[in-house]
């Protein structure tokens, strides 16, 4: 039986190698040429638990990981009853026959073979590359190039421990769903990591962040790369000191980021405002996850779209974007960080669990991507806040014989605070200014993603733009999908068009903050909507099956 | 002679207010700094909310004039962005000590190269006169009619223990000595913390009381717990250098020679180097 979409998920307890179980099997189908698409479910805790991940792969472009897979390894009892359902039609459950009674599929005893070499507890894990190994018809030899190339180290136990379990497997269903080479090798990336090359490729200096899931590994990935990019990265006492020493950095003519999920956002909100103010340039990324206030830490959510399109107190202009996939990801967060600049305003760029953690292969042209590069002052007296007709008022940064002075109080043109009735209400004609240069510069720009062609029309936006696609992709189903990519100012000049479509809303957001800011901004009500709010992404034939039954 | 560090704004201090001193001292600091080498241009200043930051307007220094609590913060974004550049922070003590306590005790601790001068005046002023951290049991202000339950911070305590590596205390009065002071604060590679004392002559005028306490520190501690013994003293206040020693900066720890602002890079440099890394 052969099929060119394939899935696989894998599960066990954490600690047990799983997400290394499963990103090895997405490198090799990327290997191989092939589309990959990989899902890490996983608590919020470091043992124990329940810990699975799901990897899809065809040989067409994939946007999502689908929940019925072809083999199912469960390395613990639980994994193998919460994922033994989700077998596709004739596909194959491998289960760990030394805590599973009466399983269903192949048994095999992991443990007791395990238990064959050091750290058994840690050696488990591979038994999925095994299975997997066996399941899509590698020769041993193959499998064992395979575990060398992933797992590197303890090469001597791992390869025969593999070997034992592939054995199992292959009696039952060796080569039972062969898989075809693609077209090509991609890059396969998180969103995380491609919103961390992307404002890197923008020219950023500086990176500030206090870990919080699911923004935290735009922390990690920096750090790892600080010397070679030549980016400082830098973990403070708290989100408050992260966009404070943020604000610092920018003003003395660093490219500077912060990265938080909402809570630490939240924290953030004050000096966004102060942003707001002294009219300081800086890129703030909200990774959502489900929500309110500490909620589910490891789950995705789209429940912080209002929170992301106002942050701070006070009148000022807010850029805030949403990328539909991580190759979007990539450009939209360098473009982030050249808006922060050009317009010296904080530039939001909102995703979720769902993107920012999930991985999968994409074509990248390194060079699309936007150079922060402000405008600059250039001889004469110097204004820090120089009444210009576009509000935008040209940089300078120390040392220089020139004063500039940034401030959060009000102000004159050279920054010096001002209870005046006529010098307020005159620099909040220059921001209100900059507010419509701002909007003047995005009707310029591309601000809305139209994919496919059909009577129903779907909106939806950030990373359940992937599940949708990837539903329609395995559907019959002919629509048009519109994804705002600009949610902040919103681009309504582009969605006239939509006014009476009634349009299908999907969104994960229990009480509908997107269909609420469609009707409010663009006037387009939605004929009905699609709405998932438990922490998991949507699975892409169930979603197809949700868009068939509202469109009738 | 114009005074060149001077500006057009009001001077809305009171009369007599420890805050002038403290502004005078700046601009002969200024100068002080330029004999050693240290051009005004690189010299960059921040400031919190209260009084004390009113020195920001009347000050022709580059800077960010601050949120409450936060200059502290600022100041280190400044010199993570920049290293070549002198950066010294003013706060009060509700700044320092209450709202951004935790920015205070983590810039000693990482040891960020920046000076911080606290106007410690023992009282929240331009809010008409609530308790703050440093101020007295027993302090009645409109917040605690019937007196501070609360006993005070002892702010050189704090920031010996948190590690910061120039540890001294001025007083408004000895204006010569205070200059020297941040001279000295700013010219040490490290974290610098200097309390002023900073009576507020509308709400704490404590003058008399500091004329009799304060007396000069001629040389400081040889060792950290001599340091605190003499932060601890209560019967007389010492003014000078409690404690210096060396370590290296946060800046200096964290990326070496490496300056973010005069590095960053061209273009396609940048890319080429995203390049290797997507493989």
């Amino acid at each position: 039986m052969s099929r060119d979409r394939f899935t696989y998920i894998v599960g066990g307890k954490a600690g047990e190698g799983i997400k290394k179980a499963g990103s090895s099997a997405a490198n090799f189908f990327a290997s191989m040429g092939r589309h990959v698409f990989q899902m890490d479910d996983y608590p919020s805790l470091i043992r124990g638990g329940h810990n699975f991940v799901a990897v899809t792969t065809a040989t067409r472009e994939i946007t999502s990981h689908f929940m019925k897979a072809d083999l199912v390894v469960g390395l613990d009892k639980r994994s193998h009853e919460t994922h033994r359902d989700h077998v596709a039609e004739g596909g194959v459950v491998v289960y760990n026959s030394d805590v599973v009674e009466s399983g269903q599929g192949i048994g095999v005893a992991m443990s007791t073979e395990a238990q064959k070499y050091p750290n058994p507890g840690l050696r488990i894990g591979v038994s999925g590359a095994a299975a997997l190994s066996a399941v899509i018809g590698l020769s041993a030899d193959e499998m064992a190039a395979f575990i060398t190339r992933e797992y590197k180290r303890d090469l001597e136990n791992n390869i025969p421990f593999a070997t034992d379990i592939y054995r199992a497997v292959a009696e039952k269903a060796g080569g039972k769903f062969p898989l075809g080479d693609g077209d090509r090798e991609r890059a396969m990336m998180t969103g995380n990591q491609a919103i961390a090359l992307g404002v890197a490729a923008a020219g950023l200096d500086v990176y500030l962040a206090y870990p919080m899931t699911p923004a935290t590994t735009i922390l990690h990935y920096l750090a790892a790369h600080d010397q070679e990019l030549g980016v400082v990265t830098m973990q403070p006492e708290s989100e408050i000191a992260v966009i404070n020493i943020a604000l610092g950095s920018a003003a003395a003519g660093a490219r500077t980021a912060v990265g938080t999920s909402g809570g630490g956002f939240a924290l953030m909100e004050e000096a966004i405002s102060l942003a707001g103010m002294a009219e300081v340039p800086i890129l703030a990324i909200l990774s959502a996850r489900s929500g309110p206030s500490t909620g589910v830490p490891t789950y995705t959510e789209q429940g912080d779209l209002r929170f992301a399109l106002s942050p701070g107190h006070g009148e000022f202009a807010r850029i805030v974007a949403s990328p539909g996939t991580v190759r979007e990801a990539y450009g939209l967060a360098a473009e982030l960080l050249e808006l922060a600049w050009r317009f010296q305003s904080p530039a939001v760029l909102l995703t979720e669990k769902h993107l920012s953690e999930s991985r999968m292969t994409l074509d990248l042209d390194v060079e699309d991507a936007a150079w922060a590069e402000p405008a600059m002052h250039d001889g004469g007296g110097y204004k820090r806040y120089a009444d210009m007709e576009d509000g935008v008022s040209p940089l300078l940064f120390p040392p220089s014989d020139e004063l500039i002075q940034w401030t959060s109080y009000e102000h004159d043109e050279l920054g010096i605070t001002t209870e005046d009735a006529a010098a307020i209400a005159r620099m909040h004609d220059k921001r209100q200014r900059k507010t419509e240069t701002v909007l003047e510069h995005l009707r310029t720009m591309k601000t809305v993603n139209r994919f496919g062609q059909g009577k129903a029309t779907i909106f939806t936006y950030g990373s359940t733009t992937m599940s949708v696609l990837e539903a329609l992709r395995v559907s019959d189903i002919e629509a048009t999908v519109v994804q705002p990519v600009y949610l902040k100012p919103f681009p309504v000049w582009e969605l006239e068009e939509y006014r009476d479509a009634n349009p299908i809303v999907i969104e994960q957001s229990a009480a509908g903050q997107f269909e609420s800011l469609l009707a409010e901004k663009a006037r387009i009500d939605a004929g009905a909507h699609i709405r998932r709010y438990d922490g998991r992404p949507f699975e892409p034939e169930e979603l197809a099956r949700e868009i068939e039954r509202v469109a009738q | 002679m114009p005074d060149e560090l001077a500006t057009y704004a009001e001077n809305t201090w009171c009369a007599g207010c420890g805050n002038f001193a403290i502004l005078n001292a700046m601009k002969d600091v200024v100068g002080k700094l330029e004999e050693r080498g240290v051009g005004k241009e690189r010299v960059v200043m921040t400031a919190g909310i209260g009084c004390h930051a009113k020195i920001f307007d009347y000050l022709a220094l580059s800077g960010f004039y601050s949120l409450h609590g936060r200059s502290m913060a600022t100041a280190q974004g400044i010199k993570l962005a920049n290293p070549d550049l002198k950066v010294v922070g003013f706060c009060g003590d509700g700044d320092a000590f209450a709202e951004g306590i935790a920015h205070m005790m983590y810039a000693a601790k990482r040891n960020s190269d920046i000076t911080i001068v606290v106007h410690d005046n023992g009282v929240y002023a331009l809010t008409t006169g609530q308790r703050g951290p440093t101020s007295a049991h027993g302090f009645k202000g409109p917040s605690t009619p019937r007196g501070n339950t609360e006993d005070p911070f002892n702010p050189l305590v704090l920031m010996l223990e948190a590690g910061a590596t120039f540890v001294a205390r001025g007083y408004v009065v000895m204006v010569g000595e205070l200059t020297d002071l941040i001279v000295a604060g700013m010219m040490h590679e490290g974290f610098s913390f200097i309390q002023v004392l900073q009576p507020s002559v509308t709400f704490t005028n404590r003058y008399a009381e500091y004329n009799e306490m304060v007396e000069r520190l001629e040389k400081p501690a040889s060792t950290l717990d001599e340091a605190l013994a003499l932060a601890r003293e209560t019967d007389r206040l010492p003014a000078g250098i409690f404690y210096q020693t060396e370590k290296p900066s946060n800046e200096r720890a964290l990326y070496g020679d490496w300056n973010p602002v005069t590095n960053h890079p061209p273009r396609a440099k940048r890319l080429a180097k995203v390049k290797e890394l997507i493989g």
